[in-house]
């Protein structure tokens, strides 16, 4: 190995890192990765974590945002997870499961990583079940929120720091059944896995409250641009209210054309929060103004935890966090928790100690415990606003914990 | 039922801008040129890259896109050419290949997100019509369609050049026999076409952003547009296009939640019309008028 150049200036970079700040050892693991294949066992004081985050693709922004939380926990705790150091090895997951599961296959087999953090993409999520228990490690999903990952197809290896589709909409379904709304829903989402499992989610929730959906449509997933037919079905449904979900370029063209066709001002617009967070709020600009919506996390969540994660971020990155960013740092922090009584770092102890970590009371989102092995955790209800010229999901109610499987 | 009626004009008037393309080149010179869609896709994509940056955005992805389109329909023009004595197949296949390679060389640049773009600013309100709201943009563009609809018919009907393609459109050998070299008139007709094609796309941004598959879509719009309209005549792409601008949007509104039943009643439409009057609706010696 030495005889080669490259190598042999990157294992200097490494043991400089080493010596010289353990923060910096987290950054350099990346570029360290593929070269040096077996060099750590787990064994003494490092634990080595696979990050399996979008580093292209659609959710590349995602990936960044996740990136960023999981970086900043470490930072600000020593880059240690109790006595051990952690080394963090950055794959990138791309889009779909073609790119995600070998990536997961590549961290777990020839960088030999302790744990895998990460996946965005619900179809890697569920694909990479049999990787897992093959080789015994733990996966933390930061994202992925189809409901199978933790229910139909759980295996004790894999544990969520996110939420579910239908637990972010069941949580507006029972808020607006109770709401007082006099008349009906239009429920709107993609034909899609997530879409419909929101759209599920949110009825049955808002079914149950006493509230009636009265139309209910799925565009075709990433092939919608021109939602003026859907509109106007909702304006002639006599819905009072349309609830929808929608993420990226689709949920910045539907809640423009959602005001441009005058629906705002007359039948309030509800969602999942996905609809609003992040990048998108942005360009979607005014016509948010006054879109209502649940999550488990707003960066206007008025906590100490949450202020002192929302200050160094922004101090450090320019811009606010985002859900993405806080499920990621999370991820960390149980991580650190489930090291402190785990007696190895085999998937099977470590499963067992966060089975043990019982509430995480210092998260940015607020207090949370696993329920299963996803996350039971307060919801909120936000709403787009003007804060001195930048647009914000500010915080009307704590809609309090919601469990996954609701 | 206002909204979707308006509707049903602004996408029919940029269908018109599309076709119209198609038309004359397939009309003229025979030319089944099924890169089409993928101008109208090269326009879409330059809209969603300049998307955001005011007027003179717009205004620049425009020129782009008049740019490209002369460009193309010039190298299509060429491409096509040691092709005019074989088959349709053999020219649809070749520009089926040059579409499949433009999708692809946008998927590389653009990926595969779908892009949404903003119209530019002061048309990006919405204004009342008789107590419904609309979009400006899309009155616009129902605006600029029609002017355009005016431009290109009074151009090809009323002109001395117009006079040129209509006759190589009915009878290529006597306009070469009067020694004009057509294949001057069809790469300017096949140019302009373009130029129209990847125009149609920059406007239609706003309203159908930028994805992969979109090409697919306009093209096979374009195409119902053309058989319903008639080959090569103007006021035909025009009609077809506003007929199948009513027809896909009311479809769409009328029979929601029913799967696939949009298209049902855009195809039924079209083999209404292939079954009553195979020439299309301008297409024969006889117009009908509706």
């Amino acid at each position: 190995m030495t005889e080669h150049p490259a190598i042999t200036r990157r294992r200097l970079l490494g043991l400089f890192g080493a010596a010289a700040a353990l923060p910096v050892l987290s950054a350099c693991g990346s570029s360290v990765g593929g070269a040096s294949g077996g060099a750590t066992t787990g064994g003494g004081g490092t634990v080595k974590v696979g990050l399996v985050v979008p580093q292209s693709g659609v959710y590349a922004a995602l990936g960044t945002d996740m990136t960023r939380g999981w970086e900043l926990w470490l930072e600000q705790n020593g880059g240690r997870f109790g006595d051990r150091t952690v080394e963090t090895v950055i794959a990138d997951e791309g889009e779909t499961p073609q790119t995600g599961v070998p990536a997961v296959q590549k961290v777990l087999q020839s960088d030999a990583v302790d744990v895998v953090v990460g996946l965005v993409n619900s179809a890697t999520a569920l694909g990479v079940g049999d990787l897992l228990t093959e080789s015994k490690k733990l996966l933390i999903v930061t994202n992925a929120g189809a409901a199978d990952v933790t229910g139909k197809a759980r295996t004790p290896y894999i544990w969520r720091t996110s939420f579910t589709n239908a637990q972010v909409s069941s949580a507006m379904g029972t808020y607006l059944a109770q709401s007082g709304l006099q008349g009906g829903v239009y429920a709107i989402a993609p034909d899609y896995v997530a879409g419909t499992e929101v759209i599920a989610g949110f009825t049955a929730a808002f079914v149950a409250g006493g509230g009636t959906v009265v139309g209910e449509a799925k565009p075709a997933f990433g092939k919608t641009t021109d939602y003026q037919p859907f509109l106007t079905a909702i304006q002639q449904s006599g819905a009072k209210a349309t609830f929808c979900f929608f993420s990226g370029a689709e949920a910045i063209t539907f809640v423009r054309q959602y005001t441009e066709f005058g629906l705002a001002t007359t039948i309030p617009l509800f969602g999942s929060g996905f609809l609003t967070e992040g990048s998108v709020l942005p360009q979607q600009a005014e016509t948010a103004l006054g879109v209502q919506t649940t999550l488990h996390y707003s960066d206007q969540l008025d906590n100490p935890a949450n202020a002192a994660f929302v200050e160094a971020y922004t101090a450090k990155h320019g811009e606010s966090p985002s859900c993405f960013s806080v499920q990621s740092f999370d991820a960390a922090n149980v991580l650190n928790r489930a090291l402190g009584t785990a007696t190895a770092l085999d998937g099977d102890s470590l499963a067992t100690a966060l089975g043990g970590v019982g509430t995480i009371d210092d998260s940015p989102r607020g207090p949370w415990t696993f329920d299963g092995q996803s996350p039971r955790q307060n919801m909120y209800l936000r709403k787009v606003e003007d804060a001195s010229g930048t647009l914000v999901n500010a915080v009307l109610a704590d809609l309090g914990p919601q469990s996954q499987s609701a | 039922m206002l909204v979707s009626v308006l509707n049903g004009f602004s996408i029919g008037f940029l269908l018109f801008i599309l076709a119209v393309g198609l038309s004359l080149v397939f009309g003229m010179m025979d030319v089944l040129n099924l890169a089409h869609g993928a101008l109208f896709l090269v326009g879409a994509y330059l809209g969603a890259a300049f998307s955001g940056a005011g007027w003179g955005g717009f205004l620049a992805a425009l020129g782009l896109a008049a740019v490209a389109g002369l460009v193309a329909g010039g190298i299509l023009s060429l491409m096509t050419e040691p092709l005019r004595r074989r088959s349709h197949l053999d020219q649809a296949l070749l520009t089926l290949g040059v579409a499949f390679v433009v999708a692809e060389l946008l998927y590389t640049v653009f990926s595969d997100d779908p892009l949404s773009v903003l119209a530019p600013p002061g048309l990006d309100g919405s204004v009342s019509v008789l107590g419904a709201v609309y979009p400006t943009y899309r009155l616009a563009l129902i605006g600029v369609g029609s002017v355009l609809a005016v431009v290109v018919y009074v151009v090809v009907e009323r002109t001395r050049v117009g006079a040129l393609v209509r006759a190589t459109v009915a009878d290529r050998e006597m306009v070469s026999a009067l020694g004009v070299d057509n294949r001057l008139v069809k790469a300017a007709v096949f140019a302009v076409g373009s130029l129209l094609a990847t125009t149609a796309g920059v406007l239609g941004g706003p309203i159908y952003g930028a994805r992969p598959g979109l090409d697919a879509y306009v093209l096979i719009l374009a195409l119902v547009v053309v058989v319903i309209g008639g080959l090569g005549s103007v006021r035909g792409a025009l009609l077809g296009a506003l007929i199948i601008g009513q027809v896909d949007t009311l479809g769409r509104v009328l029979l929601q939640g029913v799967e696939g039943a949009a298209s049902f009643i855009l195809f039924a439409s079209l083999a209404v019309v292939l079954v009553l009057r195979p020439q299309g609706l301008f297409g024969g010696p006889v117009g009908m008028s509706r």
